[in-house]
């Protein structure tokens, strides 16, 4: 039997009294910064598992199923349990790419998805990346509206128009996409990067006309720019970039609206600024139509009172708002705002004068300098420029094709039905498992530290898998677990059950029963976890998996000390 | 319980292989019989949150009326009324009109690249001739899917390439809006239901299904094999594991095709995990026969034998309660990997105890090597 006096010989140690620490100062860390709660848990759990690998004592095998159950109860109550659409209501639309892409890509695909989502006002929606090919997207309502909304800003492109002093002078629908191409470096003349494009017939006679006698002005670049819409920043926004400490010479406010403005300015569609500082001392805006947006930073206080003025509120972060200027004293007619995220504004090369005659052309180029510290840098950051402009033109089009997969609508009512019910057979089952260890072995020395090690592992289970997101799949996986994580308990108890031979012998061979028996689940579950990209399925697998090697590095361990004691 | 469970392998134990075996060449014939869900065949899954129950026969008989291939449906009791489960095969004109899009992609491209060639040599003769041979060919594409798309529009009187592509997109748009519209209003017209959730799988995406599912049963049998041979380094008991799981996945595919368990993402994911499940008793067994030296090995098996009953019990409890909970929620990713689980665990009672044992046991017999001189690849490190 184990007596209190052994729990406290034990708990008195260093190590264990280190682990304990560990996972309080875990706990803390968890609590004070929130935002990052769940990289800390994963990365504390992870820790503790791999000292338990290498300190080999009694003391500490208990120790570290105690300090992970406790951390995990503690995420579950600070990070919370994340539940899918299943669970929680919503519509999820499975984005497929036509290819498997690198890294790099997907990042730049589940950018372009976010601002294209963004640009719809749809905030709610969530994008994630799936395996090498897939892109989630995810919102908590279903209303058949949303739906289209969301189906319609995948599959559509986005608009590009190139504007010189308030006149549309490139439209993407005019160019070529196929002969949208980067310059091969020998023929780039000086500079580091460049994008080729040819026009129709109709865009060169456009380019022509609006261009003419306009060398040096900036080609304003948008992708999807507002139409019918105000612009309301604040004064820091304004001049954050304008007056920031790395300009040589900072941009007074009144050239620094000049330029903002003049970057807005179009024909029949004026995007005009107002200082949020100035307007919300008097408010007085009125909409031109009942569809005028007002673009505005999020939380805002004018918010409540441009839309009852009956403006379409469309909320902006502060990094968006927040125009990048290029000028350059020599030539005050090229000085452009060249990134405006919050008006679709990606970028404003400079028109050369050659092309500024009056004849039409119909192949252009468009190229710059790249930055960075070293040769490398400047090497990458011109790729990346050269991608961002080729995207640019053919109006963000995304670098792969992408067809929409199968989309799941879960009313949010059954969902928490759903959730419910689920607990309660998640409980039912552990309950059944407990009555039949009970009537197997008879003996509560036996059944007690069974039930416990099944129910922590329960909650390290939920608390990992609930830090990302518990899906039905995933629901299943953790029921499966409860079993699987009994099972090499039996295999314990039996062998340590048998009178014949030494305690330890029987341990270890009972460990190399478990070991080889987790080894090879894991092995032919691989496949599916790895490589399949098959998401719908992941969290089941990943549950599966996760509660055998949870058992065989973490409770096991632990139950086998309990039990070695208890059978002494 | 399990303790008074008489020991199988006390008489002429080699007779029990008959009962695996007859299982198999059961199995056999029922396979082919496994329907495909709507993950691996394509089509619409359509699911309806009634208050009512919907009348299934007049409800299909109306669906087929208006055209579409039906292939079931299902009336289900929940905890909040009623559930009405519809699937719809693949509409072929939707499938056609898929892969003249993803054709149609592929080229243009290179199209637009060709046209503008024309523009940039002034019409030269050869540039001229190229456009003209892949604008021909986008051409016909083009017009079939205008065609599908019940649309007045022709390829003829496009010119610009660009202009075609957003009117190729728009045909195309249409042809699926305009399907899943026309499905949404009929139903409508024919159930009265508070909520509904479609699930659609085009004809790529099942085919990409199917080519990783296999790919995946592909790699988990070579990986698997590879492990089970450098674990127990003997041919006979390796192959007698492998045999045991091989058995058990053929029980499970031959009950999901007696009950009509369809062959989903969910239920495939059941499959692959029997895999594990079953060589963990597979594994107890071989280890605890071959591996060790104390008692007679007829001994040691039954020995294993209630250790490994206890277990796959404990593992068909957690199934039966998924099961019961499936049956509760009419949750179907819950009813088809409950209901795989537990036809496979039986499935490996029986492969385990009554295939896998009798082989183990006739090899030591026949004068096999025991001894657990070697320890398990990898077991030093996470034991003693």
């Amino acid at each position: 039997m184990i007596s209190i006096n052994e729990i406290i010989a034990g708990a008195k140690k260093r190590e264990v009294i280190a682990i304990f620490l560990f996972a309080l100062i875990a706990c803390a860390a968890m609590f004070l910064d929130k935002p990052r709660g769940v990289p800390i848990y994963v990365a504390s759990i992870v820790a503790i598992a791999i000292a338990a690998v290498f300190i080999k004592s009694d003391s500490v095998r208990v120790a570290v199923l105690v300090a992970i159950v406790l951390l995990s109860a503690f995420s579950i109550v600070s990070n919370g349990v994340k539940f899918g659409i299943d669970f929680s209501g919503g519509v999820r639309i499975p984005v497929l790419l036509e290819k498997s892409v690198d890294a790099v890509t997907m990042e730049e695909m589940v950018n372009t998805v976010k601002t294209r989502a963004a640009s719809f006002g749809l905030s709610e929606v969530k994008v994630r990346p799936i395996g090498d090919s897939e892109i989630y997207v995810e919102m908590p309502q279903s209303s058949p509206q949303l739906i289209s909304d969301v189906e319609n800003l995948l599959s559509r492109q986005g608009v590009y128009r190139g504007i010189v002093d308030g006149k549309v002078a490139v439209k993407g629908e005019e160019i070529y996409s196929g002969t949208i191409m980067k310059i091969p470096s020998q023929y780039l003349q000086g500079a580091d990067w460049g994008v080729s494009f040819t026009v129709t017939q109709a865009g060169a006679q456009r380019f022509a006309e609006v261009a003419k006698g306009k060398g040096n002005y900036p080609l304003n670049m948008f992708l999807d720019r507002p139409t019918d819409a105000i612009l309301i920043l604040s004064e820091k926004q304004l001049m954050a970039d304008a007056a920031s400490k790395s300009r040589v010479v900072p941009i007074a406010k009144a050239r620094a609206l000049q330029i903002a403005s003049s970057s807005l300015a179009l024909e029949n569609d004026n995007i005009t600024i107002y200082i949020e500082e100035a307007i919300s001392q008097n408010f007085s805006l009125k909409p031109a139509t009942n569809k005028t947006r007002a673009i505005v930073t999020a939380n805002s206080s004018l918010i409540p009172e441009l839309r009852a003025a009956g403006f379409n509120v469309v909320e902006k972060t502060d990094a968006e708002m927040t125009p990048q200027y290029v000028v350059s004293p020599e030539s005050p007619t090229s000085d452009s705002v060249s990134v405006w995220k919050a008006v679709g504004l990606m970028s404003a090369p400079r028109l050369v004068p050659s092309v500024t005659e009056g004849i039409p052309n119909f192949s252009y180029t468009i190229n710059g300098p790249a930055e960075g510290a070293n040769a490398q840098a400047r090497a990458l950051d011109a790729l990346k420029k050269e991608r961002e402009l080729e995207s640019l033109l053919k109006g963000g089009a995304l670098p792969v094709q992408i067809s929409l997969g199968s989309k799941t609508v879960i009313p949010a009512p059954l969902g928490e039905e759903f959730l419910r019910l689920s607990l309660i057979g998640l409980l039912f089952s552990l309950l059944a498992i407990s009555l039949m260890v009970s009537i197997r072995y008879r003996h509560m020395q036996i059944i007690l530290p069974m039930i416990f090690i099944s129910l922590a592992e329960l909650i390290i289970l939920l608390a990992i898998l609930g830090s990302f997101t518990i899906d039905l799949a995933g629901m299943a996986g953790i029921l499966a677990a409860i079993g699987v994580g009994v099972d090499a308990q039996i295999i314990v108890t039996d062998e340590l059950l048998k009178k014949e031979g030494e305690m330890q012998k029987r341990l270890e061979k009972a460990f190399s029963i478990i070991t080889t028996s987790v080894m090879v689940a894991v092995v032919a579950m691989v496949p599916l976890l790895f490589f399949s990209g098959l998401v719908e399925i992941i969290g089941f697998a990943t549950a599966t998996v996760l509660g055998s090697l949870l058992g065989l590095f973490i409770s096991r361990p632990a139950y086998g000390v309990i039990a070695e004691h208890l059978f002494e | 319980m399990s303790l008074t469970m008489p020991n199988p392998y006390s008489g002429n134990y080699k007779l029990l292989v008959a009962v695996p075996l007859f299982l198999v060449l059961v199995s056999l014939f029922f396979i082919p019989q496994i329907k495909l869900g709507v993950d691996f065949k394509g089509g619409t899954l359509a699911t309806l949150q009634t208050s009512q129950p919907a009348d299934v026969d007049a409800l299909k008989a109306a669906l087929i009326a208006e055209g579409y291939a039906v292939s079931s449906v299902k009336l289900f009791s929940i905890p909040k009324g009623y559930e009405v489960e519809v699937e719809i095969e693949r509409d072929d004109s939707i499938t056609r009109a898929e892969t003249l899009k993803s054709t149609f992609f592929e080229k243009i491209e290179e199209v637009s690249l060709l046209e503008s060639d024309v523009l940039v040599t002034n019409a030269s003769a050869d540039a001229v001739s190229k456009y003209a041979a892949a604008r021909q060919e986008i051409d016909k594409i083009s017009d079939e899917l205008f065609a599908i798309a019940l649309s007045s529009k022709k390829s003829s009187s496009i010119t610009n390439s660009n202009d075609l592509k957003s009117e190729v997109s728009a045909a195309y748009k249409q042809i699926t809006d305009g399907y899943s519209a026309k499905l949404s209003a009929t139903l409508s017209s024919l159930v009265k239901y508070e909520s509904a959730s479609f699930n659609e799988v085009s004809a790529s995406l099942s085919a990409k299904f199917i080519d990783k599912a296999f790919m995946v049963v592909v790699y988990s049998t070579i990986l698997v094999s590879i492990v089970v041979f450098l674990i127990f380094r003997t041919f006979v008991p390796s192959l007698a594991v492998l045999l045991g799981a091989a058995c058990d996945v053929m029980i499970a595919l031959g009950a999901m095709g007696l009950f009509g368990i369809p062959l989903t993402l969910a239920s495939f994911a059941a499959l692959i995990m029997l895999v594990g499940f079953s060589l963990d008793t597979d594994v107890l067994l071989t280890m605890r026969v071959i591996k060790r030296k104390e008692g007679q090995p007829r001994e040691r098996a039954y020995d294993a034998m209630k250790t490994g009953m206890t277990m796959s019990m404990a593992l068909l409890l957690a199934f039966v309660c998924l099961f019961i909970l499936a049956s509760v929620t009419h949750i179907n990713t819950y009813y088809e990997i409950s209901s795989v689980a537990i036809a496979g665990l039986l499935g490996d009672v029986i492969a385990t105890w009554l295939l896998n044992g009798v082989i183990v046991l006739w090899y030591l017999e026949r004068g096999g090597q025991t001894g657990d001189s070697q320890k398990p690849f990898l077991s030093s490190i996470f034991s003693n």
